[in-house]
């Protein structure tokens, strides 16, 4: 079966007076239906950029830069996301392709209701006031909250409600993906856990797929099945969540999955140094100015994203043909 | 057991709305005794500045009419005269108990302010009433439609920020910010008044009318009023266009902005519900704050199309000394804009449901 979202080549960058900073470099990503898929990494590693550049809302000074992206829903149907001109793209928006941005927890708008808030664009869809008043309660409902908090103003909800919310509305139309940036990032351990556990029971029952943003291999570890790891723009390591847990490639990954604090609050070896900003991404690999395995190679030659056996992807020149047989 | 907690929450939710509205209610009440009170407030001051000035007004006054009349100085006849005068205005009480005598006159007596010094024994209320029509009609209506002008400009302008047009927009609307009003309106009497002769340069209405109901008068009337309201309009609704422009653009930063836009709602109905809304707001509150500041700009434009308000009724008084009727009209003035400014803090619970719990 066809990917549900296939990215190719997806470059996007910050517009500078003269030139164009890239923010993320040529991202190959194949999201499979019904998945959950994590992205992982440190922060300015361009998640977000990333993010809003699939979901086609960067703002100036963010640019697109080059790249494809194809959706392929259930019907048959395919969108080139990125020729599609904006009222197409909007038909797509909630009805196939939701949204929830990082900070999402201030994405309400304070002045209205939250009944207006939800059902505004199931209107907007072509509902009556009726049905989609009765697909926002049922939505409400996955994420276990009262019907009642539709007459509720925002500020009259805690962080966790408001950010129960959000994911009620980005499903109410039962989208084919959500994206969702920071889900849990604001919120206490308690809170965090139980939105990820109705989020993953919103993907058995309504059969979405789940593109997951995180700095947190916690979350990651919790409810993904597959993991993309992002280091400086570019895609280090993609498999599944087991896989990478248990034997991290990419020494970044190894890094990342060593500084997730473990039973008895201990970190073990965390990464050292900072990671770059795309002002100032290294030559070659970019993960070389911190990697403890760097070879001569890795500062001048950037490693390409290459297969590594059942569904793992790394991009590390320790793993390439050549390197392994001169090994 | 989550959708235990959750349903609590619901319910506190709704009892957090009763408590909601016995909070614009309590909102409403104490704003309400602080505008009392700042009406006290500026009463009083009022009342001193002018008593503190230095200078017997009543002198001032004497001396004037001796001089104006070429007469001699008869120096009894002149004191009993102003003994008499002193009398009648209660000005050889001690101070305090004229500032009470005041208050009590002007809140008992029905606005009682007292008489004019010039025009006595007409009533400074009463002068002042007679202006009044022409200053709240050329300042409101002036304010008014720069404010819905200014909003609806400052509006399209912030949303369409990128483009060129907006641009241009932004440095005319600044220029023309900080221009004088009075070179605003010296501007468009020379020009449009006299170089032109396209519209009326000065007077109330034409001068061979009468006030009457008639086609005529009313239209001479309105043509003199566009120059003088056009001054007003262009200095503070330019204003008004830039504060709005700024108030969209940081809406438009915010976060539930970039939710409405990823929702699909049509470009529309993100401007109207998302970005307009919130941004209208403090732009309420902001037509509260300028009413105030604009009101001087108001009087000198009277003062420069000749036209019979409260400015040119100040000025006037200024020049013979009244000092009660320059009280009056400072006085009405303060009243006309905390007033407007109630009413403005009254009607922005209905727009903002976050004053309801803040405030
Ligand atoms: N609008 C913008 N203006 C300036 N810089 C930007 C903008 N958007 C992104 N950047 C820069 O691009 C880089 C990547 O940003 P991005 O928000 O995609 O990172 P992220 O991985 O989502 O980080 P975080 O975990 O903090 O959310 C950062 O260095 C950031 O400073
Ligand atoms: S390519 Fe070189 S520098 Fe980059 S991660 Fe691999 S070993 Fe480290
Ligand atoms: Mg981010």
């Amino acid at each position: 079966m066809p990917a549900l979202l296939e990215i190719r080549g997806l470059s996007a960058g910050l517009q500078g007076r003269r030139s164009i900073t890239q923010v993320v470099s040529h991202v190959d990503l194949d999201v499979q239906r019904g998945e959950i898929l994590g992205v992982v990494g440190e922060s300015g590693c361009g998640k977000s950029t990333l993010a809003t550049a699939i979901m086609r809302l960067l703002v100036p000074p963010q640019v697109l830069q080059s790249g494809s992206m194809t959706l392929r829903l259930k019907d048959g149907k395919s969108y080139e996301l990125l020729d599609l001109p904006e009222a197409d793209l909007r038909q797509l928006r909630w009805r196939h392709l939701s949204y929830i941005p990082q900070g999402s927890m201030n994405s309400l708008n304070p002045v209205l209701r939250i009944e207006r808030q939800m059902t505004d664009i199931l209107i907007q869809h072509g509902l009556t006031r009726e049905e989609a008043l009765k697909r926002s309660i049922a939505a409400l409902e996955l994420v276990n909250l009262e019907p009642r908090l539709l007459d509720s103003y925002p500020h009259e909800l805690s962080g966790g409600m408001r950010q129960r919310v959000i994911i009620a509305a980005a499903v109410s139309m039962r989208p084919a993906l959500i994206v969702a940036d920071e889900l849990t990032t604001a919120l206490d351990v308690v809170t965090q856990r139980q939105i990820l556990q109705e989020l993953a029971g919103i993907r058995d029952e309504l059969g979405a797929t789940i593109l997951i943003i995180t700095h947190d291999m916690g979350v990651v570890a919790q409810i993904a099945d597959r993991v993309a790891v992002m280091y400086a723009g570019k895609v280090a390591e993609l498999g599944t969540v087991n896989g990478i847990f248990e034997s991290p490639l990419h020494p970044y990954s190894q890094g990342l999955i060593g500084s997730i604090p473990r039973e008895g609050g201990q970190r073990v070896e965390g990464l050292p140094g900072e990671a770059p900003s795309p002002w100032n991404y290294p030559a070659g690999c970019r993960f070389h100015s911190r990697c403890p395995h760097v070879i001569d190679r890795c500062r001048a030659e950037a490693p390409a994203l290459l297969p590594q056996g059942e569904g793992r992807w790394a991009a590390c020149h320790l793993y390439e043909p050549e390197v392994l047989s001169n090994a | 057991m989550t959708a235990k907690i959750e349903a609590r929450a619901g319910e506190s939710a709704a009892e957090g709305r009763d408590a909601g509205r016995r909070e614009v209610l309590q909102y409403a009440l104490r704003r309400f005794g602080v505008y009392l009170f700042t009406l006290w407030a500026a009463i009083t001051v009022a009342f001193f500045v002018f008593r503190l000035v230095p200078g017997d007004p009543m002198n001032i006054l004497l001396g004037n009419l001796t001089r104006a009349e070429g007469r001699q100085r008869d120096k009894a006849a002149e004191e009993a005269l102003i003994a008499h005068y002193r009398e009648i205005f209660g000005m050889d009480d001690p101070l305090p108990l004229q500032y009470v005598n005041y208050l009590r006159k002007a809140v008992l007596g029905g606005l009682d302010l007292g008489p004019s010094f010039v025009e006595y024994p007409a009533q400074t209320k009463d002068l002042v009433f007679r202006r009044m029509p022409w200053t709240i009609g050329i300042f409101t209506t002036s304010v008014l439609l720069a404010w819905l002008v200014g909003t609806v400009l400052g509006a399209l302008i912030g949303w369409l920020q990128r483009s060129r047009l907006s641009q241009l927009a932004v440095v005319i609307s600044t220029l023309l910010q900080i221009t004088p009003v009075y070179l605003v309106a010296l501007g468009l009497i020379i020009y449009v008044g006299y170089t032109w002769r396209i519209l009326p340069a000065g007077g109330p209405y034409a001068r061979h009318l009468q006030p009457e109901w008639t086609w005529e008068f009313i239209s001479s009337l309105l043509t003199h009023a566009i120059l003088p309201m056009l001054s007003n309009m262009i200095v503070i609704g330019a204003g008004f266009t830039l504060g709005m422009r700024a108030l969209m653009i940081s809406v438009l930063g915010e976060d539930y902005l970039t939710f409405a836009r990823a929702k699909g709602l049509s470009p529309f109905t993100v401007l109207k519900d998302y970005a307009f809304r919130n941004a209208l707001i403090p732009q309420v509150t902001a037509l509260a704050i300028i009413v105030g500041a604009t009101l001087n700009g108001t009087f000198i434009i009277e003062v420069l199309f000749q036209l019979p308000g409260l400015g040119t009724l100040f000025v006037q008084a200024m020049g013979l000394r009244d000092f009660n009727t320059m009280q009056a009209v400072v006085l009405f003035s303060i009243f006309a804009v905390l007033t407007l400014t109630l009413i403005v803090d009254l009607a922005l619970p209905l727009l903002d449901p976050r004053i309801r719990r803040t405030a």
